[in-house]
């Protein structure tokens, strides 16, 4: 068991997260986006602002998860959870910081009477179809698909 | 997380569409433009919200384990009057925020920014019908020396800015930069107030608190995430917003959001009547950590854009480098730095009332130097305004030894709107209120 969120604080997103977000991505992915991420903070806050979860470990934004309930898209006319984007801070993992930011999700959820969680994930990622995994997301028959233009 | 919509009865509901068709005559084009600015968002609805399932019992203050109360006279005659005079309050500022934000809306440089106001005005306009519905679905009448419901909502309607019940509803907006950081100081605010009162001992009072929450959270976002982008326009050298307007901006609504708390040493009636669970103190020092963080996270965004080539880490050490050394860094003073007033800066109320202290706590010992000082770190607009003159009145007296602080505290004087319940009634008075409850007749409007 790894050395779970003893001194984690999970909570819900707020504004003046932001800032902690654009870093933790920063780290991830070697860019600096705060535009995006002004972006979709609002997008989730304006929505469901307790749906997307925030890990604070000593006051510091360590990991995000960012989610909402949509209803009526591609045809899905009940009420779903969407995962779309998450991040652990890269010093922080091995925690379980992104489990206990997903029970917080899942609990906020099942308050709203949603009864699935969905999320897109990139089949060739194979560190986040295991991380997807092992939370308990299984295929699904919906099926992402694209052409190229 | 279920939630219970109700409308008020239709000649109240009636009363309130007619209140926002003279004050916030924007609403149709929010509505028309809707799914351009908010797609996919849930759509507005004036109603009042009331959340199903929250605690039953009373979870602080005297009357702790108790059944929470659903009637007002369930409450004791104190705490009756004592939740009704928030319950008007609360109403006030929300009717009063949008009087506000009205004036200035039209400055907006950015359309989208400006979407996001009106919508805030519009849930400002639901969050005052709540309280509206507070005050209507019960009866008040043995505490509220027999006004009527009817007559609140009229008193409620009929204030302006200048008459509202808070200091911070009473100034108006010099430019759209107000609009935004008033969001985002102000605002803040009232996510403490709120917060505070979900385990208010009145349970429709409870009730009413978390969709409230939920929609000031993005009321926030409203405010925080233009002053983000600005800080970033400024940095690159746009000369149409800079960090010195969103500075003077901060200066003038610190203070007051500070003082919307209450004073310092207060607040320990609303923890034993179990209706909030932080003291006045403890809300305000929470408060303050949160907007100095705010505006830290924004002067970092500045400096990440005049020097896009440091890492994050840089950024902080220049930060940090800039705050201790009060110097210079490749151009960037320490006067440039966006920063939180010092608490006890351009005070009016509360243990600070009165006290000359700069923003970064340097004292001053003369009341003319001292306004002189907060001349240069106010807008001009503001400057030149009659709440200002009021102050300057007042701490001159002060200074002099004419007035004692306390004195100075009471001495501010408010206008008062006597008359129609409503813009299209004719003949305004407009009264002074003194210190000592006497009206004085300052100027009459007639339409």
């Amino acid at each position: 068991m790894p050395e779970v969120t003893s001194s984690a604080k999970v909570r819900p997103l707020d504004e003046l997260d932001i800032a902690g977000i654009v870093r933790i991505d920063e780290r991830i992915t070697g860019s600096y986006k705060p535009d995006l991420w002004e972006q979709r903070v609002m997008y989730y806050l304006r929505r469901d602002p307790l749906a997307s979860q925030v890990a604070e470990v000593d006051g510091k934004v360590v990991g995000f998860m960012l989610a909402d309930v949509r209803a009526g898209e591609f045809g899905l006319e009940e009420p779903g959870g969407w995962l779309e984007r998450f991040g652990i801070d890269p010093d922080f993992r091995g925690r379980d910081l992104g489990r206990a930011l997903f029970d917080a999700i899942t609990a906020h959820f099942r308050s709203r009477g949603v009864t699935s969680i969905s999320t897109l994930v990139d089949q060739n990622d194979k560190s986040l179809t295991g991380f997807l995994g092992s939370i308990g997301f299984r295929p699904s028959a919906l099926q992402a698909l694209e052409i190229p233009l | 997380m279920k939630v219970e919509t109700i409308e008020l009865p239709k000649k109240y509901h009636g009363a309130v569409e007619h209140w926002r068709r003279h004050n916030f005559k924007d609403y149709e084009l929010l509505m028309d433009d809707w799914e351009k600015y908010f797609p996919t968002d849930e759509k507005f609805c004036l109603c009042a919200k009331m959340e199903v399932g929250t605690p039953d019992v009373i979870q602080i203050g005297e009357q702790k384990g108790e059944k929470k109360r659903i009637k007002p006279d369930e409450l004791t005659e104190n705490q009756a009057m004592h939740l009704l005079a928030i319950i008007k309050a609360q109403a006030s500022t929300e009717f009063g925020s949008i009087q506000q934000h009205s004036g200035t809306l039209d400055r907006a440089m950015d359309d989208q920014d400006r979407a996001w106001v009106m919508r805030v005005m519009a849930e400002e306009l639901r969050h005052g019908y709540q309280m509206l519905h507070l005050l209507l679905s019960e009866d008040w009448s043995h505490v509220s020396g027999g006004i009527t419901g009817e007559q609140m909502v009229e008193e409620i309607l009929s204030m302006t800015t200048g008459s509202h019940v808070l200091d911070s509803f009473n100034l108006d907006y010099d430019s759209f930069v107000d609009n935004v950081t008033f969001a985002a100081i102000i605002d803040r605010v009232g996510k403490y107030q709120l917060t505070m009162q979900k385990v208010c001992a009145y349970k429709p009072m409870a009730d009413s608190m978390p969709p409230m929450l939920r929609e000031e959270a993005f009321h926030l976002a409203a405010g925080v995430i233009p002053m983000r982008r600005w800080a970033q326009k400024a940095a690159q050298g746009d000369p149409l917003i800079s960090m010195h307007m969103m500075q003077d901006s901060l200066n003038k609504w610190v203070p007051r959001g500070l003082e919307m708390f209450g004073d310092e040493c207060g607040g320990h009636t609303n923890l034993k009547y179990g209706f909030k669970d932080l003291s006045n103190r403890a809300a305000v020092e929470q408060y303050y950590v949160a907007i100095t963080k705010m505006t830290r996270d924004i002067y970092a965004r500045f400096l990440r854009a005049r020097f896009p080539d440091y890492s994050p880490e840089k950024i902080e050490t220049t930060l940090r480098e800039l705050e201790s050394t009060r110097g210079t860094h490749h151009g960037v003073a320490f006067a440039d730095l966006l920063r939180v007033p010092d608490k006890r800066f351009f005070r009016r109320k509360g243990e600070h009332a009165f006290l000359m202290v700069g923003i970064d706590g340097e004292t001053f010992e003369d009341a003319e130097q001292y306004l002189h000082y907060l001349a240069k770190h106010l807008n001009d607009g503001y400057i030149a305004s009659r709440d200002m003159r009021n102050y300057a009145d007042c701490l001159r007296k002060v200074a002099a030894g004419e007035m004692t602080r306390d004195q100075a505290v009471k001495a501010m004087p408010k206008l008062k709107r006597v008359g129609g319940s409503c813009p299209c009634s004719r003949s305004v008075r407009w009264v002074m209120e003194e210190a000592n409850g006497e009206q004085q007749t300052v100027a009459v409007r007639n339409h």
